[in-house]
């Protein structure tokens, strides 16, 4: 079996990061491809505490600012990685 | 909303920022910071430069005080804060941000061939079509925008390029002045807000009263009234007495749900379908004002078939005027044709404010909705009230009505969704071809849900309206006790022409 990392992925949903669009991003994560959806565990936070600069997320304890669906979809997908295969 | 652009982001911080400083008491004074904090010397950058960019913005800020163009920002504010509304239309064009798209209709691209059999050419009433260089040319000179050649070519090489913002408005109410830029015909428009939606320059600004409604705040018992639509707007997670709390905290004295007034038109609509269906081949609904606006000033002929009943909107406020005749009545709602319907009723509606300006007053006061301990709450409509905020609502409750209170009568109901199907539906029930005696129409794809102010996917508020709808206890409207004793006490529920 392969082992994949598994990711944390915070988005928050406070008052002024789902005015700025964070709604958008939950939905993005959909794009992804099974195989990361299944390690990536996607949580809703209340507040992040950088409101005014969103929409925020937190993946693996570092906070994103302002970040657009393709920008998520980027920083996940360079953050994953499944170790090899053992024989 | 479908998804949040950089335009709806920059016209989002504008409003929350406008609102934080109307609540800190610095708006006069510190307005033209916001040049500096929404457009910062880092960028992002949209336009040529810095100065373009703030040039828009000012424009932008002025639209969102109601305030004419022709001030500074100093005074706009200052008019904004003494209560000032300024005669604007609901929807206008920021000359400086419209792009003035340039656009040939026709446009001949690199799929022509050449081909022997010339259809262009040959279909061209006013032969303004040739061949230069290998390849089929448009005379603009001569070009009618007919579309023959667009149709005619069977590699499809011919491409009708149209402003966004044109092509978004059902009614034909924005065009290219003369100068290129977009300006909006007030006798055809029906303040939809399609054209807001569509304009990828952000270059049409709806305009606010946030600034007057915290104002007045500070010195008035205010009362919000929440359009049905506001389930799950806030946020999907948010329980509903976290986002009546959040209202409160916002400066509101009381929250009502305009689904209460839709209880008290659903049966007065289910009354007047009854009283007239005899002297007219159709009913519609009136709630719906870029619909009634659509049918009052595009097809004149079908006036008389709209319905009398004022809009639930308007029935609230009867509502809490009667109880309360200094309440300043605040209607908060996905619908940016709202603001002009609230000024055709001054008496009953004090101001309107959309989901995204409330949403931005909270962010303005450090309210994040998502932390505020919830409230207990539950509807104040029956499920059917609810229901009028997506569409097929309205017909459902009025259907529902006239079931309950007249079985004998037959309604055959039918409803559309979109502003151009609307109208399509009305001429074919006029016509005779659809067999239908009731009609909703509904401006926005998926009806209220789906406005131009909405804040979450409409997919989304549709089924979450469903489900909030379920746990009304009243199902129909004359169920709705409270509500049929104010149908009482305030009498008179329709809208009288001279």
């Amino acid at each position: 079996m392969k082992k994949c990392k598994q990711l944390t992925v915070e988005i928050c949903v406070g008052t002024s990061c789902h005015l700025l669009g964070s709604e958008d991003l939950f939905e993005s994560l959909k794009r992804l491809p099974r195989k990361i959806q299944d390690a990536v565990d996607i949580q809703g936070v209340n507040c992040l505490q950088s409101c005014g600069k969103g929409p925020n997320v937190r993946i693996n304890g570092l906070i994103l600012t302002d970040v657009t669906p393709e920008q998520l979809l980027r920083v996940i997908e360079t953050n994953f990685y499944c170790e090899k295969e053992s024989i | 909303m479908a998804q949040v652009t950089e335009v709806g982001k920059i016209r989002r911080r504008v409003l929350a920022e406008m609102a934080r400083m109307t609540y800190e008491g610095t708006l006069q004074e510190k307005i033209d910071d916001i040049l500096e904090t929404v457009v910062t010397e880092q960028g992002p950058r949209y336009r040529c430069c810095v100065h373009k960019e703030r040039a828009v913005l000012k424009e932008r800020i002025k639209i969102s005080l109601s305030q004419s163009l022709d001030l500074s920002l100093k005074e706009a504010a200052a008019n904004a804060l003494s209560g000032e509304i300024v005669g604007l239309p609901i929807v206008n064009v920021l000359p400086e941000a419209c792009d003035r798209c340039p656009i040939d209709k026709f446009i001949v691209t690199d799929a022509c061939r050449n081909c022997v059999a010339h259809h262009c050419i040959n279909s061209c009433p006013k032969g303004a079509i040739m061949v230069v260089q290998d390849r089929a040319y448009i005379d603009k000179t001569k070009c009618v925008e007919c579309g023959m050649c667009k149709r005619s070519c069977h590699y499809g090489a011919i491409l009708e390029i149209s402003r966004p913002c044109e092509r978004a408005c059902d009614v034909k109410a924005i065009h290219a002045g003369k100068d290129r830029k977009a300006t909006i015909d007030e006798t055809k428009c029906v303040s939809c807000g399609a054209c807001r939606i569509a304009c990828p320059f952000g270059a049409i600004v709806d305009r606010s009263m946030v600034v007057q409604v915290i104002e007045r705040m500070k010195t008035d018992k205010v009362v919000a009234m929440l359009a049905p639509a506001f389930i799950g707007q806030f946020g999907v997670k948010l329980k509903t007495g976290q986002v009546i709390e959040a209202i409160k905290q916002l400066g509101f004295a009381e929250v009502y749900e305009a689904s209460f007034g839709a209880d008290i038109v659903a049966v007065e609509e289910a009354n007047e379908f009854i009283e007239t269906k005899d002297d007219r081949s159709f009913m519609t609904n009136s709630c719906c004002p870029a619909f009634a606006d659509m049918v009052g000033k595009h097809l004149s002929a079908l006036a008389d078939r709209v319905s009398t009943t004022v809009s639930p909107m308007v029935a609230t406020g009867k509502v809490i005027k009667r109880k309360d005749p200094e309440a300043v009545v605040v209607f908060i709602g996905p619908c940016i044709a709202k603001k002009g319907e609230g000024l055709r009723n001054k008496e009953f509606i004090d101001y309107v404010l959309t989901f995204e300006e409330v949403a931005a007053m909270m962010v303005g006061k450090r309210i994040n909705a998502a932390e505020v301990t919830a409230s207990e709450y539950t509807s104040m409509a029956s499920r059917d009230g609810n229901s009028f905020a997506k569409a097929g609502g309205v017909m459902q409750a009025v259907l529902d009505t006239v079931q309950m209170t007249a079985p004998e009568v037959v309604v055959k109901a039918h409803h559309a969704e979109g502003l151009g199907n609307c109208k399509i539906a009305l001429l074919q029930m006029k016509a005779g071809k659809i067999d239908a005696n009731f009609f909703e129409g509904m401006a926005c794809e998926g009806g209220c849900v789906g406005g131009p102010a909405t804040l979450t996917d409409v997919r989304v508020t549709s089924k979450f309206v469903e489900n909030y709808a379920a746990t009304s206890v009243a199902k129909v409207a004359p169920e709705n006790e409270p509500a049929m004793d104010e149908r009482k006490k305030v009498v008179d529920f329709h809208q009288h022409h001279a």
